[in-house]
């Protein structure tokens, strides 16, 4: 019947305060510089409804035999998304859980396909062709993936967009990686840049363009700050371990070392699994900390079509401590902790981050660009591909 | 919700799907059609047939969105209005059941259980199948080589050293084994390989060695160890042992073992696989102790084809009964013993020592049932 035939922007909506943007502008103008206004970012999901929601999937999923899986991965992501507010409007995922399906049936099939044929010899080229087939798409299935998120993601009626291009993400995630291989890790900050670059300067709002104002230094002083960590926390570690284990060796005849006793001693097994676990904490509390500090550094560097910035004012070190503590408590709960621990991090996250916009937030117009495909998304989700947005 | 004369009536915001502008707006529908009206009056009042309106599923807490025609969304929190909108035009039945339950703390107490009933069952009796029919699936070509690379290890990882028997000792043997291999069928290439399981004497640095020990590997290869030789009184006995080492090859249970700790490994992988990418390492460690627990099936089913054999030639189940019964206690002295004697090795196919008396029981059993002739 009628279709809304009324052009965007035509009048401003009621009970709002709105800094005066002439009808029918499509751009948002600054109407007052300087005038920032600040909207803080809300989430309202609780543990106990995420906890209820996710189990409930989970069973799902087994039940029907895994054929569950992308709607219950859709509604965990539309709890989070529907939960995250800005301006008293919330974000909607809007992604298709069938094109979803269809996505991680081939993707399992070609893993399976993988898996098998690794196994036998005569098979073997089938793998090898898979694998290389796999490394030369991969930068293609991210571009495919960051697109597939940013179309499924909408606020105020508006899809995001992602518009970096194939030869961007060729760069961004071929080049740079092999690059910052070859350079024996020296060139790696370098990539996390490209990558953020790459990510950050696709993205769109609509119509409206998003860019990195970043550097590459920062990357460097977050890589070299884990890297300190990592020596700094193997040291402290690793030394006392060394000491312990080799006192507990000389009480040992020298021809009695052989691996078969030395393993089935318990004070040993003892130092090696405080060694294991010390590892692993390490490894989580530098990673972590790189994630948290990029993350932080990406959105205090973001902005969208010159009007609106991101702040994020949450504490890298404090979400290492989150991530920590969440893996501790996952485990000792046998994974039951994971729907709190994933709330708890979330709320930390989006609690500490703010929007910032010299432009009314209601003043943006729709863009163009077509659907995308669910491969891409399939692919990086089953494979573990860390995106990393 | 107002509800009257079949229709309902939702408040909430409106967004053109041109413009990130909200617009305060009401939304009745009914059987027919739908009307949309902006509180500010600046559109006039749009019209659709209701059928053309989708409601996107609902999510626990979460505001409801109708989808307009023309890319326009409706999004309201009259959770309950929009609820009896579905229900009276049967839209997202099956999503609206999964709300349901995700809202009920005893639907999430039951999906925990279900949950945990269902990873059980597919520990339990999923991967052992699978890894049955994938072992049963492996062409020929692959077992040669196992055997082959699995030979190679050993002998490389001194865990074994040639056979100290005589020539005429190894020769008798190797003919007696032809004539179970003969026996066991399948088609596989048997072959009997003699070897000495404490290649650095009892006490040196044959503690990693197998030991009294006799194990098959998937392509038809079987060791036995001379230590195990000279535990046994008779070649009866030893050809007991042999005829169920032939059990676990045509049965293809070392095959299945090894893809069924590969199942386990992907399990606990895909379970703890967020919390920490390194985990795959700590993964491995359950799923080989899991995997531990598998074979004890097998060992029966194992002991029953050489029971088969046995009262097939021998009229008598008793020679494999007596080296088991010998073996456990030859153990037991050990491990009273010194500890510097190996504990139970990976290897230990035979002798999965707590099992022992119950497999004498069924061995005994299947002789007093006299059991006819195996059907393979």
């Amino acid at each position: 019947m009628t279709d809304p035939a009324a052009p965007p922007n035509d009048a401003p909506a009621p009970g709002r305060e709105v800094q005066s943007s002439p009808p029918g502008a499509l751009q948002p103008e600054p109407a007052a510089p300087g005038t920032v206004t600040e909207y803080p970012v809300g989430f309202t999901g609780t543990a106990g409804e995420y906890f209820r929601l996710w189990i409930v999937n989970i069973a799902l999923t087994f039940v029907t035999l895994g054929l569950y899986l992308p709607w219950a991965r859709v509604r965990n992501r539309q709890y989070f998304y529907g939960h995250t507010w800005v301006d008293g409007q919330n974000f909607e995922y809007r992604a298709n859980p069938a094109a979803l399906l269809r996505g991680y049936l081939i993707v399992a099939a070609l893993f399976v396909a993988y898996a098998v044929s690794s196994n036998f010899d005569s098979t073997q080229w089938v793998a090898a062709a898979l694998a290389v087939m796999y490394a030369a798409a991969y930068p293609l299935l991210v571009r495919q993936s960051m697109r597939f998120q940013a179309v499924n993601t909408v606020h105020r009626g508006l899809r995001f967009r992602f518009h970096g291009t194939v030869g961007g993400a060729y760069v961004a995630y071929l080049l740079a990686n092999f690059v910052a291989g070859i350079s024996f890790g020296l060139a790696l900050p370098w990539a996390w840049s490209m990558q953020r670059r790459y990510q950050g300067e696709g993205l769109a709002y609509g119509s409206a363009r998003a860019a990195f104002r970043g550097d590459v230094g920062p990357f460097y002083l977050i890589g070299l700050t884990a890297l300190g960590l990592t020596i700094a926390g193997g040291v402290l570690i690793g030394v006392p371990l060394i000491a312990l284990a080799a006192s507990l060796l000389g009480n040992f005849d020298l021809g009695d070392i052989d691996p078969t006793n030395l393993a089935s001693s318990t004070p040993f097994l003892a130092v090696a699994l405080t060694g294991y676990i010390a590892v692993l904490v390490l490894y989580v509390v530098a990673w972590q900390y790189v994630r948290g500090a990029t993350m932080a550094y990406v959105l205090n560097n973001m902005e969208l079509s010159g009007v609106i910035r991101t702040r994020a004012t949450f504490s890298p070190w404090r979400l290492v401590w989150i991530s920590v503590t969440n893996s501790a408590a996952r485990v000792l709960t046998l994974g039951l902790a994971t729907p709190w621990a994933a709330v708890r991090q979330n709320r930390y996250v989006l609690g500490g981050l703010t929007v910032r916009a010299i432009a009314p937030l209601d003043d943006f117009a729709a863009g163009v660009g077509g659907e995308t495909s669910a491969f891409g998304e399939a692919a990086t989700e089953l494979l573990d591909i860390q995106v990393g947005f | 919700m107002t509800r009257d004369a079949g229709q309902t009536v939702l408040q909430g915001v409106y967004f053109d799907g041109r413009s990130s502008r909200d617009q305060a707006a009401t939304l009745r529908v009914d059987a027919q059609t739908a009307t949309l009206e902006l509180a500010d009056g600046s559109v006039p009042v749009q019209r659709w047939p209701a059928h053309l309106l989708g409601v996107e599923a609902p999510v626990p807490g979460v505001r409801r969105a109708v989808t307009l025609p023309g890319g326009g969304r409706f999004e309201t929190r009259d959770d309950a209005g929009v609820s009896a909108w579905e229900r009276a035009t049967g839209r997202n039945r099956a999503l609206s059941g999964v709300r349901a339950l995700e809202s009920r703390w005893w639907a999430a107490l039951a999906a925990l259980g279900v949950s945990l009933a269902a990873l059980a069952l597919f520990v339990v009796y999923g991967i052992p199948a699978v890894a049955r029919q994938a072992a049963f699936a492996t062409p020929r070509s692959v077992l040669a080589t196992f055997d082959r690379e699995t030979i190679n290890l050993l002998q490389k990882g001194e865990y074994f050293g040639p056979s100290r028997l005589s020539a005429a000792r190894q020769a008798r043997l190797k003919a007696e084994f032809r004539q179970v291999a003969a026996w066991a069928g399948g088609g596989y290439p048997y072959r009997l390989l003699l070897r000495d399981g404490e290649p650095g004497g009892p006490n040196g640095l044959g503690a990693k060695g197998l030991g009294t020990n006799a194990f098959a590997l998937p392509g038809g290869t079987v060791v036995m160890t001379d230590q195990l030789v000279a535990l046994a009184k008779s070649d009866r006995e030893l050809m007991g042992v042999l005829a169920h080492e032939t059990g676990h090859v045509t049965s293809r249970h070392g095959l299945a073992g090894v893809y069924q700790a590969l199942g386990l490994t992907l399990v606990t992988t895909v379970i703890t696989g967020d919390i920490v990418s390194a985990g795959t390492f700590a993964a491995a460690v359950p799923a080989a102790l899991l995997s531990g627990g598998y074979s004890r099936a097998a060992e029966t089913q194992a002991d029953q084809v050489s029971g088969h054999y046995m009262l097939g030639t021998y009229g008598t189940t008793k020679p494999l009964q007596t080296i088991l019964a010998r073996l456990a206690k030859d153990d037991s002295d050990e491990s009273g013993g010194s500890s510097k004697k190996s504990g139970p090795s990976i290897f230990d196919l035979l002798s999965t020592h707590p099992g022992t008396p119950d497999r004498i029981a069924y061995l005994k059993r299947m002789e007093a049932e006299g059991k006819p002739a195996p059907t393979r």
